[in-house]
């Protein structure tokens, strides 16, 4: 019996604990971790936050403890747009509050002096990218960084307040962790009867294995025979079957890297289609990525011609271009497929 | 003895089953490889595209003129930095710094002009266009060139011999009175210093002299030309390794923008590269677009249709692998020393410090990586260029130098 109950006993304290951090942190604009990502509320605003110490660990990141007293990159992306506009100033005090992990704003207004206590300051700038910041810390020990936003249309101020670690002194929640899991692995280990078939030699086998690899066989070759084709001539229907669309580029063959324009004809059930609104988006779906331009239709030529300028392809392969027709209220997108 | 003979006998059997089963000659390239080492041929490179915005861009008086100009370290602040202080000839037309070295230390690596002509964009961050406005960039910056367009002006005014070629270019000098006047001619310089940087352009290479003798249909060319390492390393270049994604076409660049989670400078923050390059070009003055320019709005396309946003945080221009040989160390602030590092980051794809890594891990093999590396020591030759363009003029050269 005993057993079992320490374990729960362990689990229940945990929950507890972290539940304690969690609401610590939303309550009042901190760093967190969400599904494997690094978040900082700045209020309601969110970021993706991540810390390198470059000249030691490389590109290994960070969520808020730091391994060591050195040059260390903080970075924040943005989750929300009005960052991207908002003046932010970055403040990096020792931690004297005496709060340690559990240091909030209150605590930090309370400092009377935030001047003597900080050990980087960088003055609010609108950074429209991404905000990044370079700090060498000479010291181990407890700091608190204080992001504050100022989102200027509303006049509000907005602050995250993050307390961490330079130079680990301690292994925080780990150690619990571990030993946690360890006792509930062995309790199901014990209490599933594994241990006793281990015991008599015998492996229990898993019938999905083989099941799976049958499934891996019959796809392979379905995904291989549903590759498209592609091919610059000939003429695409959209998806609903609303528009037909032909092409002719100004530059035979199209080759990569040069930039150069093509003559769209945009048809309705062989009609010419005319007045109608295009937009393109292309890309490669293999590689992830658009186009290395925002092509653009610049001008309709009659007919149901139009004039898309801008294209560009800057790699061989097989491309997307999906052209987006609006024409009497009905549209309708076109997937031109091309292998370069 | 009879241990020995087993063991012997062992090793003989598995030597030839090694040589039985090593892949196949690597000489033999498929019609669709050799449709890809054609498109990396130098022979595929066409003649630079024309650049409307420069309308001296190809004229052969402006072209030396531009000469003595990219030489001439009295273009300066202090009298001792001229284009080719960084630029360096002998090196390929870079410096062998991780950071170029003028006045001051500048923002990044000195890149080649070898083949720039060729380029839509310049600079790391393609913050701008056309080779003309590249040129009078540093010209002006305090880590660079340091010194300002009056006294530019004013010094090709009272330089006798240089006041001569500017006339033959672009007929009768201005009276330095006032803005117009100077920036007009601070414009020409650097139209002149472009007509001769278009004539700085790739040489033949082994690699190309070895597909030249593919595409000739030549039984195992490799023999003479290519070692079979380097023939392994082409043939992951063009396959396994990715390379061509971004490294295709003659000069081995796209000209696109891409990151590449390339670390951070000590003691700096990450470079956001061409998120905030795009929004400089767009707003320069000197752009294809602007008042200085040459060309008609339409002839901007570049310009007119360039991509915008967040996919370009941390993303650099893609540089052409010719002549890697000399031009150590490499990516935009020279952050990596040596080519088998390079290509190690590249097996790794680590985590971006900034935006995202396009790239994904190679998990290449430590030969194959050697191959690799063998096989970019192909691409090193000496530009397609006369030798008298290589060097300083010489003055004789200014006065009379209409010899060609």
């Amino acid at each position: 019996m005993t057993m079992i109950r320490t374990p729960i006993i362990l689990l229940t304290t945990l929950v507890l604990l972290t539940g304690h951090l969690q609401q610590q942190a939303c309550a009042h604009g901190g760093v967190v971790e969400e599904d494997d990502l690094c978040v900082i509320k700045v209020n309601y605003l969110r970021g993706h936050f991540k810390i390198f110490q470059p000249r030691r660990t490389g590109h290994e990141d960070y969520c808020e403890d730091l391994p060591s007293a050195t040059e260390t990159v903080f970075i924040m992306e943005y989750l929300h747009e009005s960052l991207a506009d908002a003046a932010v100033d970055f403040r990096i005090i020792h931690d004297v509050t005496g709060k340690g992990r559990f240091a909030r704003w209150e605590d930090v207004a309370e400092i009377e002096d935030l001047q003597g206590a900080t050990v980087f300051y960088r003055e609010p700038s609108i950074d429209p990218d991404v905000l990044s910041v370079v700090h060498e810390f000479t010291e181990e020990g407890e700091y608190i960084g204080i992001v504050t936003a100022n989102v200027d249309g509303e006049h509000q101020i907005y602050r995250a307040v993050f307390p961490f670690e330079v130079g680990f002194t301690g292994y925080g929640y780990w150690p619990l962790f571990i030993v946690l899991l360890l006792a509930i692995q062995v309790q199901y280990f014990i209490m599933s009867g594994r241990f006793a078939h281990w015991r008599d030699g015998r492996k229990p086998r898993d019938r999905n294995i083989r099941a799976s690899s049958l499934l891996l066989v019959l796809t392979v070759p379905m995904m291989w025979s549903g590759k498209s084709s592609a091919d610059a001539a000939g003429e695409w229907v959209s998806a609903r079957g609303i528009y037909e669309v032909s092409f002719e580029s100004s530059l035979v063959p199209i080759e990569i890297n040069r930039i150069h324009s093509w003559t769209l004809h945009v048809t309705a059930h062989g009609q010419a289609v005319t007045d109608a609104v295009l937009s393109v988006v292309g890309g490669m779906p293999a590689h992830d990525h658009g186009l290395p331009t925002r092509p653009r239709v610049t001008e309709e030529l009659g007919d149901g011609d139009y004039r898309l300028e801008g294209m560009r392809f800057h790699m061989r392969g097989d491309w997307e271009v999906a052209i987006t027709i609006e024409a009497d209220g009905k549209t309708d997108t076109v997937l031109v497929l091309l292998s370069l | 003895m009879v241990g020995s003979g087993v063991v012997l006998t062992s090793l003989i059997v598995l030597m030839l089953a090694w040589m039985q089963l090593r892949p196949a000659g690597p000489e033999t390239w498929t019609d669709a490889e050799i449709d890809i080492l054609r498109s990396l041929w130098i022979e595929s490179l066409p003649p630079a595209p024309r650049d409307p915005s420069n309308a001296v861009a190809d004229d052969p008086l402006a072209a030396e003129f531009g000469q003595h100009l990219f030489f001439e370290p009295r273009l300066s602040g202090t009298g001792t930095i001229s284009c080719a202080t960084c630029h360096q000839p002998e090196r390929r037309f870079t410096d062998g710094l991780a950071k170029g070295q003028g006045i001051g230390m500048s923002k990044r690596n000195t890149p080649s002009i070898i083949g720039a002509a060729h380029s839509p964009w310049l600079y790391w961050d393609g913050r701008k266009d056309n080779l003309w406005s590249q040129a009078l960039s540093p010209l002006e910056d305090p880590a660079e060139h340091g010194g300002k367009r009056e006294q530019y002006a004013a010094f090709i005014a009272s330089e006798s011999s240089y006041r001569e070629m500017y006339e033959a270019v672009f007929g009768k000098f201005p009276a330095l009175s006032g803005s117009p006047a100077v920036d007009e001619v601070f414009t020409n310089i650097g139209k002149s210093i472009a007509a001769y940087e278009r004539l700085l352009l790739p040489g033949r290479s082994r690699f190309d002299d070895y597909v030249a003798a593919v595409v000739a249909g030549e039984h195992k060319p490799h023999a003479a030309l290519f070692s079979d390492d380097e023939v392994m390393g082409l043939r992951l270049f063009i396959g396994e390794a990715n390379c061509t994604q971004c490294h295709n076409g003659p000069l081995m660049t796209n000209h696109e923008f891409h990151n590449t989670g390339v670390i951070s400078f000590p003691g700096e923050v990450p470079d956001k590269g061409r998120v905030a390059g795009v929004r400089e070009v767009l707003a320069d003055p000197f752009n294809c677009r602007g008042e200085f320019s040459d060309a008609a709005v339409a002839d901007c396309a570049e310009l007119e249709f360039a991509r915008t946003g967040a996919e370009l945080i941390g993303a650099f221009r893609t540089p052409s692998l010719r002549n890697l040989e000399n031009t150590a160390p490499y990516m935009h602030k020279g952050q990596i020393e040596t080519l088998a590092e390079v290509l190690q980051h590249y097996n790794e794809a680590p985590l971006a410090m900034i935006g995202h890594n396009e790239t994904k891990p190679l998990r290449l093999g430590r030969r194959e990586l050697r191959q690799l590396e063998a096989f970019l020591d192909t691409l090193s030759a000496p530009p397609a260029t006369a030798d008298k363009w290589l060097t300083r003029p010489t003055r004789e050269l200014a006065h009379n130098g209409r010899e060609n």
